[in-house]
């Protein structure tokens, strides 16, 4: 069996965002990056369905980036994926061509499953692993909190707001992890030093052969306001007033 | 809040620079004693090294200076804790074990030292360990003893005692106010200079941690002190493994790790051979330690998760845990630099703590507020001395202060304590 992760570098999130000088993006030159942590669950999911097959499982990860990526490619490999595909690339890509190259890469690989993590925490779009199902004309799973695999199908659980909802589904099929599916681990010693050996097989964008088209314009990014005018008010008379009159949300 | 804090003065007898324990105790301190205190941190008060601290506290030093240090700021806690309401103080006892005759040898000279100055030591018979730690590996063991009054200090509990009990006496806080200088005239320290404007003072302390070298450095004078990486692990609780709050903290300094409860789950850091060096003149102004975070394939945190599974064999990679990193203030002899350089009048340094500034905290500010008001103190200050490698060219070079600072913390655990090195 095997088992395809895709990932993503993302700037750590839980740091002080500014944004950039001119207003397009945020500012990433101070910034530490990580592994997508939806992805890092996937990845851990993987690792898990691996350790505890009866058979040979293969973890490939993948990821969409520039040369630094390598970092977080390696620690990917530490944390115990067999091998790990870079398509390279100074571009930044939307959701719907990020869906793009993986189509090629599923292609390439054929893996039983894409396991990956329902969004990046840096655009939080939540569209890439549905945008893959649809081109691969896969089942596809989202939000999963659980997952086990039994004859050639993949059972699931996913958390909505009507409760838990279980969900069967035919492999190969892409599927998308939300935070309480696991804790991913961090790399031990041994997988730290073995990752230094594991292969990172990097291609070029331009060699997939794929057009990249542009569906979404970022026109421009802003901070939220951190200016906040509050008001205490006496009674619960007044807030109404409030809420009626000024911020006209009655 | 007070007034003040509104309007800020523009100055008081003494400005002190850095809001964490040993800013913030030397404060409270100064300002029982009748002087005006102004208290002037970057960001928030605590939020630095003292924020992510472990916090144990075991009183068994290497010399009688030393322990005698701990013993009375314990005492300085008891009080804080009436005046405050808070509880600051976790009394565990701490057990120090060794897998070597090396080790228990050196267990052996502490215990002598400790006993000559009637500090309370059991000794522990092997059997015994085991039935207070359950959760720890203990076959391997030769040797352990027992120190009941030990524990830990509670560092956010600790922070919030000294502003409580400094806001009562009516020491002045100023937060997310960085200090670009300090203002050197005529070889005196007269104030500060801020992204606030100046405020100036008879008496400025540095207290500024892993800072305090680089606010040395563009004073004009030099400290030799060095930011240190430091990383520990705390998992949660589990069916299995269940950790009591008054579970005994340990230091195993075979396996370089010390250990001590945490809301059910345990607490384990470790002092590696070669820590993460850290060069505070390349942080970002608005660099913020509570942000920090490790790598899933972060070197010293396996090693650290490995070294605590040779103690603990439950640990590994997959425990449900979450890894603290943080900055240490690391000094080449591992104590800390209390007190005025040559160099430069009304200039206090109180930093370079190496991994023990907030137990030493409380009887520091104590020894502090001394020196400024009276030029001298009852204890034995000796080995703690803010000049005592002033005259040391050698100690003036980065390169070399970082590399005997980062030796010193390798050797924390790493070297026997009591032997000549």
């Amino acid at each position: 069996m095997k088992i395809l992760v895709p990932t993503k570098r993302v700037p750590d999130t839980d740091q002080k965002i500014k944004v950039s000088s001119d207003g397009t993006g945020v500012q990433t030159n101070t910034l530490p990056f990580i592994i997508n942590p939806f992805d890092a669950i996937a990845l851990e999911e993987a690792l898990r369905i691996q350790e505890g097959a009866s058979d040979e499982v293969e973890v490939i990860t993948v990821g969409i980036g520039n040369d630094e990526y390598e970092k977080e490619l390696r620690a990917g490999l530490a944390m115990g994926a067999d091998r790990a595909i870079h398509v390279s690339t100074d571009e930044l890509l939307d959701p719907w061509n990020v869906s793009k190259v993986l189509k090629v890469i599923v292609e390439k690989e054929a893996p039983d499953l894409v396991l990956m993590g329902k969004q990046a925490v840096d655009d939080d779009s939540n569209q890439a692993g549905q945008f893959l199902a649809a081109q691969l004309d896969w089942p596809q799973a989202t939000f999963i909190s659980k997952i086990e695999l039994a004859d050639s199908k993949a059972n699931v659980e996913r958390e909505t707001d009507l409760g838990i909802e279980k969900l069967s589904l035919n492999l190969p099929a892409v599927i998308t992890a939300d935070l309480r599916l696991n804790e991913p681990r961090y790399a031990s010693l041994p997988n730290i030093m073995k990752a230094k050996k594991k292969p990172i097989d990097s291609i070029p964008l331009t060699d997939l052969g794929i057009e990249i088209e542009p569906k979404i314009e970022i026109i421009s990014v802003e901070a939220p306001s951190s200016i906040r005018s509050c008001k205490k008010v006496e009674t619960v008379d007044e807030l109404l007033t409030l809420l009626r009159d000024e911020a006209k949300v009655l | 809040m007070t007034s003040a804090d509104q309007s800020p003065v523009r100055g008081a007898d003494v400005i002190i620079i850095g809001g964490g324990v040993a800013g913030l105790s030397t404060a409270w301190q100064l300002k029982k004693r009748g002087l005006s205190v102004l208290v002037i941190e970057r960001q928030q008060l605590g939020n630095g090294s003292s924020g992510r601290a472990a916090g144990l506290l075991g009183q068994l030093r290497g010399t009688k200076a030393a322990t005698k240090m701990l013993m009375d700021g314990l005492q300085v806690v008891y009080d804080l804790e009436k005046q405050t309401g808070l509880e600051i103080f976790v009394q565990t006892g701490s057990i120090r074990i060794a897998e070597t005759e090396e080790r228990s040898q050196e267990i052996r000279r502490l215990v002598d030292m400790g006993r000559s100055i009637r500090f309370p030591i059991v000794d522990l018979e092997i059997d015994k360990l085991q039935e207070r730690l359950p959760y720890m590996k203990v076959d391997d063991i030769i040797d352990a003893c027992f120190c009941p009054t030990d524990g830990h200090i509670q560092p956010a509990e600790l922070v919030q005692a000294y502003v409580k009990a400094g806001r009562a006496e009516g020491v002045q806080y100023i937060t997310n106010c960085r200090v670009e200088k300090i203002l050197v005239e005529g070889g005196k320290g007269v104030g500060v200079q801020t992204a606030q404007g100046e405020f100036r003072a008879d008496f400025i302390v540095n207290s500024t941690g892993p800072w305090s070298y680089y606010l040395a450095d563009l004073s004009g004078t030099s400290l030799p002190t060095a930011a240190i990486g430091h990383y520990y692990l705390t998992t949660r609780p589990t069916d299995k493994v269940h950790v009591g709050k008054r579970s005994p903290a340990v230091r195993n300094r075979h396996h370089r790790i010390y250990s001590r409860p945490e809301s059910g789950g345990l607490i384990v850091g470790m002092y590696e051979a070669e820590p993460d060096e850290y060069n505070i003149e390349d942080l970002p102004h608005d660099f913020d330690m509570s942000l920090m975070k490790a790598a899933r394939d972060n070197y010293n945190v396996a090693l650290l998760i490995h070294q605590a599974q040779q103690r603990f064999p439950w640990i590994n990679e997959r425990t449900p845990m979450t890894i603290t990193s943080g900055i240490m203030t690391f000094t080449p002899d591992g104590k800390p630099f209390c007190g005025k350089l040559p160099d430069v009048e009304g200039l206090y340094h109180c930093a370079g703590f190496s991994g023990h500034g907030i137990v030493q905290s409380p009887a520091i500010g104590t020894i502090m507020s001394d020196l400024i008001t009276r030029g001298e103190t009852e204890y034995n200050i000796s080995e703690i001395e803010a000049d005592r490698y002033f005259e040391l060219p050698e100690l003036r070079d980065r390169v070399e202060v970082k590399a005997r600072c980062a030796d010193m913390y390798g050797r924390y655990y790493g070297q026997i304590e009591g032997q000549s090195s």
